[in-house]
């Protein structure tokens, strides 16, 4: 017998018993936090934020947060500093004017808390220094086999992003400010945020291999700080051409907060594609309506958002959110649902009372001041400004304790505290702060 | 894998019951991993407990698309890389180097009671790197291909061959005498 057939067979017969007292002692610990939890647990019919989401506007109103919150992500993700190899590759996608790829993508988990989503999207997209970003996507949600087609325009001439939502008639028009245009057009002289990425990680060669008779080196990073950390467990893969040295493929699967599973596959890219300006112009048919009765403003990201977006989130829920990443803030809208407070309840109210148009714009305007905040964090994170905050330990309750806080010269840094004010403080004061935070 | 949903089905619908046959059926199971993972008795326990509880926690938002077992099994191993890691931390080392919790005794309010054999075991198992130790539990306990390990180690199959054949090559020189009986 063969010595791993051995250990094999030692190691199925290496036993193990339980002590029938002590095991009785745990599993009264276990059905005791069942039984904590079915007890505490809200009765599913009384759900207003679930019964919200399950209304087919409330899903669109999501979906158009979604787009933006991800387009504004994207934006936000291109870096501006660029790494020392992989170099060639950047170089000559900077020489490209317009490109093509096609998207494949599955998305599952729980955006909102008890309403799992499991979609599988397919996009094309068109890539334009000049005019901006059109997507044309189509989603499917293999529960229900309904496709819903989508095409997002991102359009820095003009200050907007467009949704169109063909199946529903429904559109959505955000206007962008200023910060965030910067960023997009910093973006469009910057060449793909995967590859600036990955030069930002730790990342390792896959070796030489060939997909679709190309021959192409292959790139892989695992690292946690991957686009600045905004996502849990990453893998991508970027598979480049040798001949070329532009991108053949890449591979992503990522956890979005705790929650949210994503697996895609980008390929078939086409470089150099010809434009016509007409194509970066969306059309709306007369009879489509707006999903929010106007173009939304998203709110200029800055430290008085932020500081708006926390005040909002605290009035609805009665604390802080525990993180601020972009899914995850969407996620913990559901607290809306236990809270007791005024503000909380009166929205409820609303809800009630309001008819699906009225409830999905109810939705977005609860949604962008929040969202913002998220935005303004994840620029922290992306600026490398030593971002920290602290709202899982800190409540409204804790006028002196730090929420947030990052740098803003060198030995200064900006806090805002429990009770939402701000102030300037040398390093040695924030650590005597932070030192004075709970447990 | 039938039996195993509807035991999750009666699980979610709050039926202790169900809880109780999930408890039984992969209790066993899942101590003994954790206790050769981790080398520690108190530690297994506290963390095949933690994992219980958690998950008994979970009736409302669990959604299984691969087996129960499976389930339950990853969690035991995500907190055992977080207790090594969390003990390692200071040293700033990874788990490849991460040092075993000190063995303790078998005290006397003990829920797992470790045969001679396993005793053994865990000590023989207790002088392998982490990942290693992983790769032996995952072909021995769960019977996992190399690929089905180098995608849960994140790392390539030769890779994971490799840890195998030395975690071998050192089991065998430590039990060399017991394997024989």
């Amino acid at each position: 017998m063969r010595s791993a057939d051995k250990i094999k067979r030692f190691f199925k017969d290496a036993e193990l018993h339980i002590h029938p007292d002590s095991d009785e002692r745990v599993f009264e610990d276990v059905l005791g936090a069942q039984r904590k939890t079915t007890e505490n647990a809200p009765a599913v019919p009384d759900n207003v934020w679930r019964i919200t989401m399950k209304n087919p506007l409330a899903k669109l109103a999501v979906a158009a947060v979604l787009a933006i919150v991800c387009v504004t992500g994207i934006s936000l993700w291109m870096g501006t500093q660029s790494g020392i190899a992989l170099a060639d590759v950047l170089s000559r996608i900077e020489q490209v004017s317009a490109y093509m790829y096609q998207m494949s993508m599955t998305v599952a988990g729980e955006i909102v808390p008890g309403r799992p989503v499991n979609h599988e999207m397919t996009a094309t997209a068109l890539i334009s220094q000049e005019h901006g970003v059109k997507m044309t996507m189509e989603t499917v949600d293999p529960n229900s086999g309904e496709t819903i087609p989508q095409e997002m325009y991102m359009l820095p001439q003009k200050k907007s992003m467009i949704l169109i939502m063909p199946g529903h008639k429904k559109y959505s028009q955000v206007e962008i400010d200023d910060t965030m245009i910067e960023r997009m057009q910093k973006q469009n002289n910057d060449p793909r945020a995967m590859i600036k990425q990955i030069l930002e990680c730790e990342y390792k060669s896959l070796g030489k291999s060939t997909i679709d008779g190309v021959e192409v080196e292959g790139f892989q990073t695992t690292d946690p700080s991957y686009q600045a950390g905004a996502f849990g467990q990453v893998d991508v893969k970027l598979w480049v051409g040798l001949d070329t040295w532009l991108p053949v493929r890449s591979e992503i699967d990522m956890w979005v907060g705790d929650n949210m599973h994503m697996q895609g596959v980008i390929f078939d890219f086409q470089w150099d594609v010809p434009v016509d300006a007409a194509e970066f112009e969306p059309v709306i048919p007369e009879d489509y309506t707006t999903l929010a009765g106007g173009p939304i403003k998203m709110p200029p990201i800055n430290e008085e958002n932020a500081i708006q977006g926390l005040k909002l989130f605290a009035e609805l829920t009665g604390q802080y959110p525990e993180k601020l990443g972009l899914m995850d803030l969407m996620a913990q809208m559901g607290k809306l649902q236990d809270s007791g407070t005024p503000a909380g309840e009166q929205l409820r109210e609303e809800f009630k009372g309001l008819d699906p148009e009225e409830r999905a714009r109810k939705i977005l305007d609860t949604m962008m001041p929040i969202q913002s905040l998220g935005a303004f964090h994840m620029l922290l994170v992306q600026d490398k400004k030593e971002p920290a905050y602290y709202g899982s330990i800190v409540t409204p309750e804790d006028a002196d304790q730090v929420l947030l806080r990052w740098k803003v010269a060198e030995n200064e840094y900006r806090v805002i505290f429990g009770d939402l004010h701000a102030e300037t403080v040398t390093a040695e004061v924030l650590v005597e702060y932070e030192k004075a935070l709970p447990e | 894998m039938i039996e195993d949903k509807l035991l999750i089905f009666g699980f979610k619908k709050g039926r202790c019951e169900a809880l109780r046959q999930i408890y039984d059926k992969y209790k066993v199971d899942l101590l003994k991993l954790a206790v050769v993972l981790i080398g520690d008795v108190n530690t297994a326990e506290d963390i095949v407990h933690d994992v219980f509880v958690r998950f008994a926690q979970s009736a409302d938002r669990i959604r299984l698309t691969g087996s129960l077992r499976n389930y339950l099994v990853t969690s035991v191993i995500n907190r055992v890389r977080n207790v090594l890691r969390d003990k390692n931390r200071h040293c700033e080392t990874s788990l490849e180097g991460a040092d075993l919790l000190t063995s303790s005794g078998q005290g006397p309010h003990q829920w797992a009671v470790l045969s001679e054999r396993l005793a053994l075991l865990s000590r023989a198992l207790r002088e392998l790197p982490y990942e290693q130790r992983e790769v032996i539990c995952f072909r021995m306990e769960m019977d996992m291909t190399f690929r089905q390990i180098a995608t849960r180690q994140r790392t390539s199959a030769n890779t994971v061959k490799g840890r195998y054949r030395y975690a071998i090559e050192k089991l065998r020189a430590l039990l060399n005498s017991e394997v024989e009986k």
